[in-house]
């Protein structure tokens, strides 16, 4: 067992008993009190702890598991030096969930697993049990559970060499600054790439994740496959409302290139108004203008669209961590199913799957067989945009006379007439 | 020690209260500026401090966050609010 | 019940196909059983399907009252069309450390959120909480009430606060994990709950904590401070088991490999060929480390976990400042402490975090990263200066190849001052 007993006093270090009492709709209602908001009022009382719901074989096991195996995709079989085993079931969800299916999957939690789920770090869900016959019906029950249109409700895989399920942010569902949508491309490319997801056949993990602006508040930057939202075009300043709604010393200040100057203008009316101007070419698209001042929108149809860098990885196995690359500068939002997003995700996995060794990593497969042939083999154009001019850019030119003669430079010695 | 902190507080508010005429919110750093001997950490209590006394607001862009005197920068969230 | 309007959404339909869990189902049953807000928040995803631009704008609203984080304020560009999502804002809810939770929980938490707004969530948001989608802002408070009184819960971080602290399941269910990393998680978040709550600081501030350097929580490439654990000893072989690996009674890395034929497993080439520091070797027929040299990559070890075992003197590297590229670039974190013992009440490790803390607020510019503050500074300033480590080998990947460090003028004997008649006497100008 865990020795927890220093933390007894939290207010969450056990919640069972209040978790046992019903919720009461009117408590807020009838006791909390606008005018006096520090009555009652209870703060920092931080998480619950953790340990009050975990199942009772790894309040059992903690620290004393032995070793782990995959028994097919998304069933991991757990040994303990105490002789328990566990087996996890890892299903797909896809974050954005509503009570509905939460309570669903309370149920299934109770009726198989002693009430207890977890999620993972990368949005799955986890379910726990200790012997055959349950793991057996659980998986049988997560086969046939459905949503109306025929999409599994919780589909069972992403472990081991296959494709994980897919990190991503808001999109258009709930955020201000998204240059596409999240939900909606992950739906695309993993119904694409289901095939990878419940199974093991790939030559390493793929992790592929997605972030709908620049901001990245998924911090895909070191993914295998990175889905980027970006933006292509300057924000707007609307001159008659932005003294209104704005600080405009805000908005100054919130951009990164210092591309917004102050600016003082007179609008058809006649009123002289303090306002901004962009210097445009400075530009990097990223939003926290809009966020600081709603008078300089920059969503657009046209400029926005999907950016995909790939050969990161976060692991210290074998290389060390690294960052994705550029690799396709931009592809427009193709609504609803982002085919070009998914045939581009379809030709990369394909061609790491055939040419990379075993245990290799997409980015040290590209790193090996040369980036050259990287992009011939997953048929993608090379663009200047790969070619990086932002900051700390020369660490990444090729300062070597070793490269690899590739489709590229065949063309250039045509082209050269030799 | 209380007699500090009430001082302190004094400080930030009348130094928000120069400040706020021409720039309404002010980072964290800025309340700072209200008494350079002081340990940030203290300005801090006293910011605070001053939040549950409702006499200073925070606004928060979802990444960073400012503070304001209560009120101070109240026609924005009016623009924003549609009932 | 006032009636029910589906607004018509034949793009988003397409997204009902297919075998991956698809949210529009979910959310369109959630709808169907009566909850206007769900589809309009469908309506209003149509109508940006359509016009490929977004409809939300953003609110400035911060907090429930004394926090300066924890909400995230949402409004609808088109509330004559979509009423009930008007004000859409969203809570982050501190979620007990490595996501563990239990029906009871869920349910209650479930009745709380259908009652106080739209019954969305996510689980979870990128940093780890649970995340309530869309409430008015009338609700903020009754929300935080009913959290704190009837579930003794408590908000997430957002702003310039410490966002809230996460960590893999580390020795819950992980033979690898050589750190309690749920503990370590908790505490701190405990620790730090005034941090948590109470932006004083540059900007926003991340602990992740991975059990070991797989890092399963993207600790070196999402947080500012990174806990990752390691050992001091020697990985633990159990020769008989690494035989069974070779002779094909157990699949490589745990049947990762499973639906694809690779050929028999070959110790030599999958393993010993692959260890980037070359540190294995066999010896007859067992298989030698010499731990010196070993990295502590997990290769080994992920592939025969059941021959292979972390070592038993444990303890994490600490490693600081990554970020995502706004606004530099990307950083990843970078080693700062080689190895530290991490056991309650973690004290050498918060004296760290102060010393970290007080430099980043004071010299720290606004929305200036902890990893911005360093490359600003530098390196070697900040762990020399400011920490009082002492640099070594290991800080950085090979040394500098230009010749420009700043003396300082202590470092010269004599100092700076010097006397120009005496340099004239043996130099004529």
């Amino acid at each position: 067992m865990i020795d927890t007993s220093m933390y007894k006093d939290d207010p969450g270090y056990n919640i069972q008993e209040k978790l046992d009492i019903p919720y009461d709709p009117t408590l807020a209602d009838r006791e909390y009190n606008p005018q006096k908001p520090m009555a009652g009022r209870l703060t920092d009382q931080g998480p619950p702890h953790y340990e009050q719901f975990f199942p009772e074989v790894i309040k059992k096991n903690y620290g004393k598991w032995l070793t782990h195996e995959f028994v097919q995709s998304g069933v991991i079989k757990y040994t303990s030096e105490t002789g328990d085993l566990m087996w996890v079931v890892r299903c797909a969800t896809p974050r954005l969930i509503t009570t509905n299916l939460l309570r669903e999957i309370g149920e299934i939690a109770d009726k198989f697993c002693e009430g207890v789920c977890r999620w993972t770090t990368r949005n799955s869900l986890e379910y726990h049990v200790t012997d055959e016959g349950t793991l057996k019906d659980l998986i049988e029950f997560l086969n046939n559970f459905k949503h109306p249109g025929g999409s599994y409700k919780l589909p069972i895989g992403g472990t081991g060499a296959g494709i994980t399920n897919i990190v991503h942010t808001q999109g258009w569902i709930h955020c201000h600054t998204p240059a596409t949508d999240a939900s909606g491309m992950v739906k695309a490319v993993m119904d694409d790439m289901f095939e990878y997801w419940n199974s093991h056949k790939l030559p390493a993990k793929l992790r592929i994740s997605m972030a709908c602006c620049l901001n990245m508040c998924g911090a895909v930057h070191c993914s295998d496959i990175a889905l980027l939202g970006i933006h292509r075009k300057p924000p707007f300043v609307e001159d008659d409302r932005i003294t209104g709604v704005c600080e405009i010393p805000l908005a100054i200040a919130a951009c990164p290139t210092a591309a917004i100057k102050p600016a003082k203008v007179t609008l058809p009316n006649g009123k002289e108004v303090k306002t901004v101007r962009v210097n445009e070419p400075r530009c990097m698209f990223c939003g926290n203008c809009y966020t600081m001042c709603p008078a300089m929108p920059l969503a657009d149809e046209e400029g926005d669209g999907v950016a995909i860098l790939a050969g990161g990885k976060i692991s210290n196995r074998i290389s060390t961590p690294t960052f994705s690359k550029l690799i396709v500068p931009y592809i427009p939002n193709e609504l609803p199913r982002f085919e070009s997003v998914c045939k581009i995700v379809r030709n990369i996995v394909e061609a790491y799957s055939k040419g990379a060794n075993k245990y290799e990593r997409l980015g040290d497969w590209a790193a090996r067989v040369g980036w050259e042939r990287f992009f011939e083999q997953c048929q993608l154009p090379f663009t200047e945009k790969s070619i990086d001019d932002y900051r700390l850019a020369y660490d990444t030119y090729h300062t070597t006379t070793q490269f690899k003669w590739s489709s590229h430079t065949d063309k250039l010695m045509k082209e050269a007439g030799y | 020690m209380a007699a500090d902190i009430e001082e302190l507080k004094k400080k930030v508010l009348d130094y928000m209260a120069k400040k706020s005429k021409f720039k309404p919110k002010m980072y964290f750093k800025d309340l700072c500026k209200a008494d350079e001997s002081a340990k940030m950490r203290e300005i801090k209590k006293a910011a605070s401090a001053l939040v549950q006394e409702e006499k200073v607001e925070y606004w928060s862009s979802g990444s960073t966050t400012l503070y304001s005197l209560k009120g101070a920068s109240s026609k924005e969230t009016d623009t924003f609010e549609h009932d | 019940m006032a009636d029910l309007k589906k607004h018509d959404t034949p793009l988003l339909d397409e997204l009902k196909k297919g075998p991956f869990p698809s949210f529009v189902d979910d959310l369109e049953t959630r709808g169907k059983g009566g909850v206007q807000c769900c589809y309009d928040l469908l309506g209003q995803l149509e109508l940006s399907y359509v016009h490929k631009e977004t409809h939300w704008k953003h609110g400035g609203i911060v907090g429930v009252f004394g926090y300066g984080g924890g909400v995230i304020g949402r409004y609808s560009d088109a509330p004559e069309q979509f009423p009930t999502i008007a004000h859409f804002h969203t809570l982050r809810v501190n979620q007990p450390a490595s996501k563990f939770y239990n029906s009871k929980f869920l349910n209650k938490l479930c009745d709380m959120w259908d009652h106080r707004g739209s019954g969305v969530t996510n689980f979870h948001g990128s940093t780890g909480d649970m995340i309530l989608i869309g409430t008015s802002t009338d609700e903020l408070e009754p929300t935080f009430y009913d959290l704190s009184h009837q579930f003794d819960m408590d908000l997430g971080g957002s702003g310039s606060n410490l966002r809230t602290p996460a960590c893999c399941m580390g020795k819950a269910r992980c033979e690898y994990s050589c750190l309690d990393t749920q503990a370590i998680c908790y505490d701190l978040t405990m620790t730090y709950q005034d941090e948590l709550h109470r932006p004083a600081f540059p900007y926003k501030f991340k602990f992740k904590v991975s059990g070991c350097p797989n890092d399963c929580v993207a600790a070196i490439a999402r947080s500012c401070t990174s806990i990752i654990g390691t050992w001091r000893d020697n990985i633990r072989i159990d020769q008989k088991a690494v035989q069974a690996y070779v002779g094909g009674e157990i699949p490589p890395n745990a049947g990762a490999f499973s639906d694809r034929d690779w050929g028999a497993f070959d110790l030599q080439k999958e393993v010993i060929d692959l260890c980037p520091s070359g540190c294995m070797y066999m010896d007859g027929n067992d298989l030698k480390i010499d731990d010196r040299e070993c990295t502590r990559c997990m290769h080994c070890i992920n592939v025969m976990p059941s021959a292979l075992r972390t070592g038993v003197d444990c303890g994490a590297t600490i490693l600081n400042g990554a970020k995502a590229p706004i606004l530099e670039g990307a950083q990843m974190s970078t080693l700062i402490i080689p190895f530290i013992k991490m056991e309650y009440p973690y004290e050498e490790f918060k004296d760290y975090v102060d010393l970290m803390w007080d430099w980043w607020m004071e010299e720290g510019k606004n929305r200036e990263r902890l990893g911005e503050l360093i490359q600003r500074q530098g390196l070697a300033h900040y762990i020399v200066d400011i920490l009082g480590r002492e640099p070594i080998p290991q800080h950085v990947k090979e040394p500098r190849s230009n010749p420009y460090p700043f003396w300082k003028e202590e470092e010269v004997p004599g100092g700076w001052k010097r006397n120009l008649a005496d340099f004239r006497a043996r130099h004529l100008a």
